[in-house]
């Protein structure tokens, strides 16, 4: 069996290579976040707060997109409606959305656990 | 008196910015709706949490940690690209071979000496016209093809023929690249020393070059000019498989010392040809010649005028090939180069088990 091994060289090729590799690890995660949480109706702002409290900061530019995505893949549906004088979009987890979350968070279980395993044994 | 400006207006301000960089629909509308409220109520928590109205300075904060106008727009609008992911690498092979594979020895070994002809003989004006020509071929051709990726890009044509593969239609598996062989070296060196011994005793026996030939005919007077480089060139070549021979770590130098001999035997031949007559309208030197003894036979006469015109052609064709394979060899060792630079050098295959 052969290793390969690279050297890179400079922090600052390994500092970004961390980012994009973080970039990454968040990107599935924080889908799972947000479809978890909007199990309970929220609009973007509120949605932004619970995830920031909870520890997963999250930003504008990053937040709108993915809900857009999420509701043109049907596992989310929104609806304008007025709150305190002003217009604001809300957002919650469609049926579908329900039952894919499931399944997400069944395989998420099953993931964190094969990595606990991993991470004890090495 | 003038009425205080509203720090909030800021924020409008900075929609505006941001919906200029987004792409016109129904959607933008919506995105710039939901940024302004998401924004507003940051404002608002803001002022609950100092307990007094906000100002410029403290709204320019929020909009500052949110982004530049243009880099906001475009994480929140739709991802643009011309030519995606998926078709990139294709693109890119495909641009290659046509530039760089495929117009530039069109350009070098044709439409170069075409111009070279056209502007009878002088240098400058042909490569002038001939660069010309390229960087519009290379203009034009990049475009054309950015062009048709682009469209396949929209078909979405690659979707299908992803479906479709077969992995029995895969290419075999390529050679990999492994430094010359013991072996190779040492035929290298066998052949390069019979040939050169046999360079050596041609003068002495024309046997060895024309056989029962040797009879009627030999060799014409411009050999007595190029046979000593020719030998030293002979010789260089069995230099360079003792050396490679005898110091297999040099990885650099077989493909180096290749190269050099490349361009040494163009320049060889180049004069050879020169010499010979070849494409200057001076007096033809022949090759052979017919024997001293012989010189009135009509017969013998058709026979050297066949070999010549055969040694003509193999020199012209040995000069086409090496023209071809100089470039290819500088790829080669440039190509090498770049990867000792790189420092794929560095890269350390351990056998673990």
């Amino acid at each position: 069996m052969y290793v390969t091994y690279y050297m890179p060289n400079g922090s600052q090729a390994s500092s970004e290579l961390f980012e994009n590799l973080k970039l990454e690890l968040r990107r599935g995660c924080l889908t799972l976040a947000v479809l978890t949480q909007l199990r309970t109706e929220r609009y973007g702002y509120t949605l932004r707060k619970a995830l920031a409290d909870d520890g997963l900061e999250i930003d504008e530019g990053t937040l709108y997109p993915l809900l857009r995505r999420l509701e043109s893949q049907g596992l989310l549906v929104s609806q304008w409606r007025e709150e305190d004088k002003r217009n604001k979009r809300f957002y919650r987890l469609s049926d579908q959305g329900e039952q894919i979350l499931e399944q997400l968070l069944a395989e998420w279980q099953r993931i964190n656990a094969s990595l606990g395993k991993i991470l004890q044994e090495a | 008196m003038s009425k205080a400006k509203d720090p909030r207006e800021l924020i409008d301000r900075y929609l505006q910015a941001v919906r200029f960089w987004l792409p016109k629909s129904r959607k933008q509308e919506e995105l710039i709706a939901e940024l302004g409220e998401d924004l507003r109520s940051q404002v608002e928590e803001k002022e609950a949490e100092i307990s007094r109205p906000i100002n410029e300075a403290e709204v320019s904060e929020i909009l500052k940690r949110c982004g530049a106008p243009m880099i906001v727009a475009s994480r929140l609008g739709p991802k643009q690209h011309l030519i995606g992911p998926t078709l990139f690498p294709i693109y890119l092979f495909v641009l290659k071979m046509v530039l760089l594979w495929i117009q530039v020895p069109v350009f070098l070994f044709i439409v170069g000496p075409v111009n070279l002809a056209s502007s009878g003989g002088n240098w400058g004006v042909a490569i002038a016209h001939t660069l010309g020509n390229l960087w519009s071929a290379l203009f034009i051709a990049a475009g054309v093809i950015t062009l048709v990726f682009a469209v396949l890009e929209r078909t979405q044509v690659f979707v299908e023929i992803n479906c479709k593969w077969d992995p029995s239609t895969l290419p075999p598996l390529e050679k990999q690249e492994f430094k010359t062989s013991s072996v190779q070296s040492v035929c290298d060196l066998a052949f390069g020393c019979i040939g050169l011994l046999w360079l050596l005793l041609v003068p002495s026996y024309p046997f060895l070059i024309f056989g029962p030939a040797a009879a009627f005919v030999k060799l014409g007077p411009i050999w007595h000019t190029f046979y000593w480089p020719i030998v030293l060139l002979s010789a260089m070549n069995v230099a360079r498989a003792a050396i490679a021979l005898a110091r297999p770590q040099l990885d650099w130098f077989p493909k180096f010392s290749q190269l050099i001999t490349t361009a040494l035997t163009l320049i060889l031949l180049r004069f050879l040809l020169d010499a010979a007559g070849v494409g200057t309208g001076l007096n033809w030197h022949p090759f052979v010649m017919l024997a001293d003894n012989l010189m009135d036979s009509t017969h013998y006469l058709k026979i050297v005028a066949v070999v010549n015109a055969s040694i003509l052609l193999g020199l012209v064709g040995a000069w086409i090939g090496l023209c071809i394979a100089a470039p290819i060899q500088t790829w080669e060792f440039m190509s090498y180069l770049r990867k000792r630079s790189s420092g794929l050098h560095q890269i350390a295959t351990l056998r673990v088990l």
